[in-house]
């Protein structure tokens, strides 16, 4: 027997798959599957939150202090308009304290915390046009305490971002996964800010009979947004709905509900712009 | 969004130049085997019977690199099972490139068999987060080289 070394078929020690194609299923399943993970482990964390008391929130809540600025009118006004507010949106200040707080920096943003705290910055209060469009804002943030949202996402988050920790490890396959986590986050998280949207629209429209302030807030967002290019993503990467999208489920809801949509805008107070600029230490 | 984008293009990035350099080198792999297919090479361990020869160990080792794609596509492997096909191709062609230098390095010192042929893999650097950075593929074996005046 003579001993050779032939030529041996191709393709034998490899197999025959594309690999985009093993790309395509493998991730679309992974996916699919971390995607439905995290819906319901999402859900079951919302749902197990708002068990939580929220004597008990306000509780955690109080051992953090959180530092208030501006002159005490400014104070007095926007502790006067909250109250109006809590009225309108049925909520008895007994079983939940809300607790407003200023502060002087130029962010423009307003957030509502845990144990009922909410907080709003100079440069969101520059920007209002009228007091309409400050009782939406407040009115927005309020809506979201009564949810009882800060809890919730925060139960969310923790719930989402541990489990996908555990289950995924670390290497750059688990970042994107992990990120799947994280955009059904985002969709809770806008179905949130629907749901205190038309919340403070009801409200807005109980105090002043009208709901001409809510739209001018949303235009307002819309113009700061257009001068800022990177913050047009698509809404499926952010916390919020499009803000296109957001006025026209006021003006949809509006219109439901027979709910004015013009009426008389109340001024807001005359030395308002005035206290802003009192005693600002940063710029 | 952005970390999105810059995965995407890392995956297509490393599928475009990972395909092009297994193409290559498979293409010069299959070349090479016929240039060098008249030194045989065996696994048993018997050299021929009743000649005599002088002989030497010769070896071929070769480092082969994974590229984004093929990692990430392992990655997924990890999580459901199954055959890690994109590492198949890469552990394949490590194989035959380092059969191919032990070859080459017999043929330079004139030897006309090489028996008891073995293979040895390695991964190099572990990569960060028990990744497979790189890894290498030692053939040996022993060669046979005619005695002078045969």
């Amino acid at each position: 027997m003579k001993y050779t070394n032939p030529k041996i078929p191709e393709g034998i020690n490899v197999s025959q798959i594309h690999p985009l194609k093993e790309l395509i299923l493998l991730s679309s399943g992974a996916l699919a599957v971390i995607a439905l993970l995290a819906f319901v482990i999402g859900w079951t964390s919302g749902y197990l939150a708002l068990l939580i008391p929220f004597e008990k929130e306000a509780d955690w809540a109080n051992s953090i202090e959180i530092n208030s600025d501006g002159p005490t009118e400014l104070h007095q006004y926007l502790d006067r308009l909250a109250s109006r507010i809590n009225r309108a949106l049925d909520i008895d200040e007994q079983d939940m304290a809300i607790k407003l707080y200023y502060n002087e920096s130029r962010v423009m943003n307003a957030f509502a915390a845990v144990g009922g705290h909410v907080v709003i910055y100079r440069g969101l209060l520059e920007k209002l046009p009228n007091e309409n469009a400050l009782a939406m804002v407040l009115a927005h943030e309020i809506a979201h305490i009564k949810h009882r949202d800060p809890i919730v996402s925060i139960s969310r988050g923790l719930a989402i971002s541990s489990l996908s920790g555990l289950l995924l490890g670390s290497t750059s396959v688990s970042d994107i996964l992990g990120k799947t986590g994280i955009y059904t986050i985002l969709k809770f998280s806008r179905d949130m800010e629907r749901a205190a949207d038309l919340a403070a629209l009801a409200a807005i429209n109980r105090i002043y009979g009208h709901t001409a302030g809510a739209v001018d807030l949303f235009k307002m967002f819309s113009k700061v947004r257009d001068q800022h290019t990177l913050a047009n993503q698509p809404e499926f990467f952010q916390s919020h709905p499009l803000d296109e999208s957001r006025i026209r489920q006021i003006t949809i809801a509006a219109e439901k509900q027979g709910w004015q949509i013009e009426g008389d805008i109340t001024p807001l107070p005359a030395q308002f712009g005035y206290w802003l600029q009192l005693g600002v230490t940063q710029k | 969004m952005l970390d999105l984008i810059i995965i995407l293009s890392l995956l297509i990035l490393g599928y475009l130049f990972g395909h092009h350099a297994e193409k290559r080198h498979y293409a010069s792999i299959i070349k090479r085997e016929d240039d060098l297919r008249t030194l045989l090479i065996t696994g048993s361990r018997f050299p021929p019977e009743n000649q005599h020869y002088n002989q030497m160990l010769v070896m071929g080792s070769t480092v082969i690199s994974v590229d984004y794609f093929k990692r990430f596509l392992a990655a997924l492997r990890n999580l459901f099972g199954g055959r890690v096909t994109s590492y198949e191709s890469l552990l394949d062609r490590a194989r035959r490139e380092s059969i191919l230098r032990m070859k080459f390095e017999a043929k330079s010192l004139g030897a006309s068999f090489v028996f008891n042929v073995k293979y040895e893999t390695a991964s190099i650097s572990k990569g960060r987060r028990n990744s497979i950075g790189s890894i290498e593929v030692l053939a040996y074996g022993t060669a046979l080289i005619p005695l002078d005046g045969e």
